[in-house]
C-alpha cells in the first residue's frame, strides 16, 4: 500500500480509519500499514493529539441569559409592530389634519383683528388715554424721589 | 440510521418551534448547547466569547423560526450560523488587536480539569505546553480551514455536512481538510 498521507484520497481514508467510520477489513489494513508507514503514523498521531483540546462546561446561567435575550427582543418587536400597527392606521388622515390645521391658524393670525397694532388702530383714543396715565404716574414717582429740604 | 433519525427529529422539532412551540424550542437547546458553545469555544479559544456567540446562534435559530423549511439537514443550517458568526467574530478581533491571542480563563478552564485528576506538577505542566501547541497550531489555521477541521474532528459532521456549511463542493472540502491535515501535522510532528 502507498502512503495515504501523501494524497487527498488517502488522506480521507486515513480521517475515515482514525474517525473509526470503517468496516473491519479495511480498519485491519490501515492499522497494518501506520505501523508500516512513519508519515502515517505521524498523521494519526497529529489526529490523537487534537483529543487533548478539552473544552470546558458551559455555563449553569447559559440558558437563563439566552431566555432573557429572547423575552427582550420579542417585547422590543412587540413595540415596534404595535407602533407601526398604529401609524399606520393614525398617520394618513393626521397628516393632512395637521398641515390644514397649520395654514386656517396662519390665516386667522394674519386677517382677524386682535393683533396688537389692529386693537391699536381700531381705538387710538382709549390707547392715547393710557399713555397719558403712564407719564403722569412717571412724574408722580419723580416726585416721591425728590429730597423733602429741596 | 441513528443519525437520520436523529436529523429528522432535530428538523421536527423546529417546524413545532415554527408554529409557535416553545418546549420544542428547549430540546433543541438542550440537544445541541453543548456542541455548538465547544465549536466556538475551539474557533475562538475564549469562553466569555464562546458562550456569547452560542447566545447569538440560538437567538438567530429563533428568530428565523417562522421562515424556517427544512431544505437542508438541522446540524448544517445550526453550524452555517455558528461558522458565519464565529468567522464575523475573529475578523472583527482582528481588527480590533491585530492579531488574535490565547485568553486565560480559557486555559484556567481546562487547568482546574487537569487538576481533578491530580496529576504531578510536572506531568500537569507537560500536559499544558502540549495542549498550548495544539490550541495554537488550529488558531493559526486559517479560519475556514479551522472551521472545516472543528467540524471534521470534534463535532462528526460528514463532508456534505462540512460542504453545506462552508457552501463549498465537497471535493473542495476534501482539498482543504487534507491542506489543514497538513499543517497541523507539520505543527505539532515534534510531539509525536
Amino acid at each position: 500500500m502507498i502512503c495515504l498521507s501523501k494524497n487527498e484520497q488517502g488522506a480521507e481514508l486515513l480521517a475515515n480509519y482514525l474517525a473509526k467510520t470503517l468496516d473491519a477489513p479495511r480498519t485491519a489494513e490501515l492499522a497494518r500499514h501506520i505501523q508500516e508507514c512513519s508519515d502515517c503514523r505521524g498523521l494519526a498521531s497529529v489526529w490523537e493529539r487534537l483529543d487533548e483540546f478539552a473544552v470546558p462546561e458551559v455555563s449553569p446561567g447559559f440558558d437563563a441569559r439566552l431566555y432573557a435575550r429572547i423575552a427582550r427582543e420579542e417585547a422590543r418587536l412587540s413595540l415596534r409592530t404595535t407602533w407601526k400597527s398604529w401609524r399606520r392606521w393614525l398617520w394618513p388622515p393626521v397628516a393632512p389634519l395637521a398641515a390644514a390645521a397649520a395654514v386656517a391658524a396662519l390665516v386667522l393670525f394674519l386677517q382677524v383683528p386682535g393683533t396688537p397694532d389692529a386693537a391699536k388702530q381700531a381705538n387710538p383714543t382709549q390707547s392715547s388715554k393710557a399713555e397719558i396715565e403712564q407719564v403722569a404716574q412717571a412724574v408722580d414717582d419723580l416726585d416721591l424721589l425728590t429730597p423733602i429740604d429741596k | 440510521m441513528e443519525a437520520v433519525v436523529a436529523l429528522e427529529r432535530d428538523a421536527q422539532l423546529m417546524l413545532r418551534v415554527r408554529e409557535g412551540d416553545d418546549t420544542s424550542f428547549a430540546l433543541l437547546l438542550e440537544r445541541h448547547r453543548g456542541p455548538v458553545v465547544h465549536f466556538l469555544y475551539r474557533m475562538v479559544q475564549n469562553q466569555a466569547v464562546s458562550e456569547e456567540l452560542a447566545q447569538e446562534v440560538f437567538l438567530r435559530v429563533y428568530r428565523s423560526r417562522k421562515t424556517y423549511e427544512p431544505t437542508a439537514k438541522f446540524t448544517t443550517w445550526l453550524f452555517r450560523i455558528a461558522t458565519h458568526v464565529a468567522l464575523n467574530s475573529i475578523r472583527d478581533r482582528k481588527k480590533e488587536k491585530g492579531h488574535e491571542s490565547l485568553d486565560e480563563d480559557a486555559l484556567d478552564g481546562v487547568e482546574r480539569q487537569v487538576a481533578d485528576r491530580q496529576p504531578t506538577v510536572e506531568q500537569e505542566m507537560v500536559h499544558e505546553v502540549r495542549l498550548r501547541e495544539v490550541r495554537q497550531a488550529i488558531e493559526a489555521l486559517p479560519a475556514k480551514q479551522r472551521a472545516a477541521v472543528l467540524m471534521h474532528k470534534y463535532e462528526g459532521l460528514d463532508y456534505t455536512q462540512i460542504a453545506g456549511v462552508l457552501s463549498c463542493s465537497e471535493s473542495a472540502i476534501k482539498s482543504l481538510l487534507f491542506r489543514a491535515y497538513e499543517s497541523l501535522r507539520d505543527r505539532l510532528s515534534h510531539m509525536a
